[in-house]
């Protein structure tokens, strides 16, 4: 194998760069649910987790639904067949659209010379960028419309159509898009790992 | 039919599947025809992505139309085995030909058309207006196809979302849980709840209360009825004696009510016009100080049961008194302290001016050295206790003056166990207890109390002091010092606020008053083993006082 013994953190692996990426998922859907009050806010409770503190929910039902989604989303992020995940939050009565937190998922084309592989990137500099992610988020309710009805979310992941899906699990559906007439759009941050970079925007509907 | 020649044209045949079997999904997919089922099974099978990757569709919700006709072939058409072995045949190509084969096989689009075109009445819906295979092809490769029927819609739909060609869009199947608690109503609850909610009972949120409470009786030990009682929180109507006697003063007159027989005797009435404002007992226990509405300030014999004097001269109501050996202090309605030396004809021998407003809460120190005062202008002062040999109309000032309470200071106490500290505690709008080193007049502790304090006492044998509260919990608090943690708490021990309350000699028993008409007695502390004694005056006018201390109770 490889002769040189190179620390683990030194060169992020596939495994490691998904784990990462999931668990930025994991805390991403929490704080957009807290801060768009999908949950009530005494379902959170803070934790410190990237240098910052992040509300997490603390409602069981909720966190093992978010478990399970991610886990799946975990496999497919090591096969590369996720390509997109999408947050959608619905209004609870009428079902319209009122926004949607899409996260692109790309793969990092390794450089095309394989001379040397570049300086990886420390693990500090990723965690500052989810940081300015999950902070942008938090800042994002200054321009969101307020949401003043009853809201559910629902977790939408693209995959190439070859990808493994495990049938009694997930099923196929409506983008739940919003109609481009009736949506802005928002770029935010995005991050990178060595091997995964993600890239964040929200569109919401905005008629006025 | 034209199905024959397309067999080997697996992609192809997708297409086939869909085409023919639209109408019969118009046709709630019973009227399948046998030539168009047998086609299907070749294109099912022949289309390995979709019964690969979706081996359970026909539970799934969404209606995928080939894959239900799919599902309806497996079940009739028993060619499972053939559809096993040229299933998994094709599957290890998938992934890197797919695309190229579709591409590849995207000529014979135009013929299904026709096809279906000539097929089915309502098949003419699904001749597009762009005739090129490319379209079909398109639709072919998008997966959107699944919940449309019609793919002309689908393209559209593709356009107008940005949905990606060559991806599938998927949820997980089930819905994220609802809220436990219904958003909007817990946003209520918390704005509402400092409204009227009264703080958590005693085993609160915050856990560290829990360790030092400990159980009391809740229930009163005694309760006497006591018609007239007045119901004004500046008044100090109760007194217990060292003499285990009950001093209570019920609109005009006064009744002494004596713990060791539970004889009731009424010692006297106020004059025509007046009202007792408070009562005090001389430390001994022989004497009782009774203040009027009018401001005299009356001085009774306990034990010959008759008035000794009046002493007049104050302006206001007489809200509060307080004795030290012989000198009887008074704190009145304008503001002013008065104090009387009961001895002497010319009783006012010292005036203390330090309120503006009126004075309700006045305690000396059992030392005698200081004495502390509290008004309604918020304000506690705590007074150098050496009157000396000052004639009349001396006046002192305070020592230390305190402005931390933010509403009027009835409950004044001095801790018997450790002489510097004073407890006082503010009315409705403050509701807060400050712990006052008299010495340094620094404050030691401050500790937020749920509702008015109307009175505070400190246990002669624990390192514990009681508060007595109005509306709304009108209960009675046990704290511990100086951790200051709540220990008990009776709830409601009146069905209107608390207001006189007076501590029994042996240190075990509270008495309470309030508007409610009832005086009860609550057992608090345990029974000391060692009974609290005035140290004897030995200045005190010599008259009939036995001192044979019988102080405990029953």
């Amino acid at each position: 194998m490889a002769t040189k013994q190179a620390p683990t953190r030194q060169a992020i692996t596939l495994k490691g760069s998904t784990n990462l990426v999931t668990e930025f998922f994991k805390y991403a859907a929490n704080t957009i649910l807290f801060q768009r009050g999908v949950y009530p806010s005494d379902d959170f409770h803070m934790v410190k987790k990237y240098g910052q503190t992040v509300l997490v929910t603390q409602d069981l039902a909720l966190e093992n639904y978010l478990d399970r989604i991610l886990s799946q989303v975990n496999k497919w992020l090591l096969t590369g067949s996720v390509t997109q995940l999408v947050l959608a939050i619905i209004s609870k009565d009428s079902r319209v659209t009122l926004e949607r937190w899409v996260f692109d998922v790309n793969l990092v084309e390794p450089p095309a010379d394989s001379t040397t592989p570049s300086a990886p990137k420390p693990e500090s500099e990723i965690q500052a960028e989810i940081r300015y992610i999950l902070k942008q988020i938090v800042s994002t309710v200054t321009f969101l419309p307020i949401i003043d009805e009853p809201t559910v979310f629902n977790i939408l992941a693209y995959t190439h159509e070859s990808a493994d899906v495990p049938a009694d699990e997930w099923v196929d559906t409506d983008p739940l898009a919003i109609e481009a007439s009736k949506s802005q759009q928002v770029k935010l941050r995005s991050f990178s790992t060595d091997v995964h970079r993600i890239e964040a925007m929200v569109a919401y509907r905005y008629e006025g | 039919m034209s199905s024959i020649p397309k067999t080997p044209s697996r992609y192809r045949s997708r297409s086939d599947a869909k085409t023919p079997l639209t109408p019969s999904l118009v046709s709630a997919m019973n009227g399948v025809s046998l030539s168009s089922r047998k086609r299907d099974c070749i294109a099912d099978i022949s289309n390995p992505f979709i019964t690969r990757s979706r081996p359970a569709s026909p539970k799934r919700s969404s209606s995928s139309v080939s894959s239900q006709a799919h599902s309806g072939i497996i079940r009739k058409g028993g060619v499972e085995s053939r559809l096993d072995v040229i299933s998994r045949d094709y599957v290890p190509p998938q992934s890197s030909h797919k695309k190229e084969i579709k591409r590849s096989r995207s000529t014979p689009a135009p013929r299904d058309r026709d096809r279906a075109h000539s097929s089915g009445a309502g098949g003419d819906r699904f001749i597009t207006a762009r005739d090129e295979g490319d379209v079909a092809n398109t639709l072919e490769m998008m997966s959107l196809n699944n919940n449309n029927a019609s793919p002309g819609h689908t393209a559209r739909l593709a356009a107008a979302t940005g949905v990606p060609i060559g991806r599938r869009v998927l949820a997980y199947h089930e819905a994220p849980p609802s809220a436990s608690s219904d958003p909007a109503l817990s946003q209520q609850r918390e704005l509402a709840r400092p409204l009227y909610g009264r703080p958590g009972a005693l085993p609160s949120s915050t856990g560290t209360t829990t360790n030092k409470s400990r159980r009391i009786n809740t229930q009163p030990v005694k309760v006497l009825d006591a018609p007239g009682m007045v119901d004004d929180f500046y008044l100090n109507l109760t007194s217990w004696s060292s003499q285990n006697a009950v001093a209570v003063a019920l609109g005009e007159c006064t009744y002494i009510w004596r713990a060791d027989t539970g004889n009731v005797t009424l010692l006297g009435e106020a004059p025509e016009g007046t009202y007792v404002s408070s009562v005090d007992y001389s430390n001994d226990g022989a004497y009782l100080g009774i203040g009027l509405g009018s401001g005299e300030v009356e001085l009774w014999d306990i034990e010959a049961g008759q008035k000794l004097r009046t002493m007049a001269g104050h302006q206001g109501q007489i809200a509060v008194l307080s004795w030290n050996n012989h000198v009887l202090s008074s704190g009145c309605g304008d503001g002013s302290i008065w104090h009387h030396d009961v001895r002497v004809p010319r009783h006012k021998v010292m005036e203390l001016l330090g309120h503006s407003g009126e004075v309700c809460g006045l305690r000396w120190r059992a030392d005698g050295e200081m004495l502390a005062s509290g008004g309604n202008d918020n304000v506690v002062n705590i007074w150098d206790g050496r009157v000396g040999d000052v004639g009349e109309g001396a006046r002192g000032t305070a020592k230390w003056t305190k402005r931390n309470h933010t509403a009027a200071v009835k409950a004044i106490a001095w801790c018997p166990w450790q002489t510097n500290l004073l407890a006082s505690g503010g009315g409705t709008n403050d509701a807060t207890i400050h712990i006052w080193n008299s010495g340094t007049g620094a404050r030691l502790h401050s500790i937020k109390t749920p509702a008015q304090v109307t009175g505070i006492h400190w246990s002669p044998h624990r390192k514990e002091f009681l508060s007595t509260h109005g509306y709304p919990t009108n209960a009675i608090m046990v704290h511990a010092y100086p951790s200051m943690e709540r220990v008990a708490e009776i709830r409601d021990a009146h069905d209107s606020r608390v207001l006189y309350s007076a501590i029994s000699p042996a240190g075990d028993l509270a008495c309470t008053g309030a508007g409610d008409e009832n005086l009860k007695f609550w057992q608090i502390w345990d029974t000391a083993s060692t009974k609290k004694k005035k140290s004897e005056n030995k200045d005190r006018p010599a008259s009939s006082t036995t001192k044979s201390g019988i102080l405990s109770i029953r």
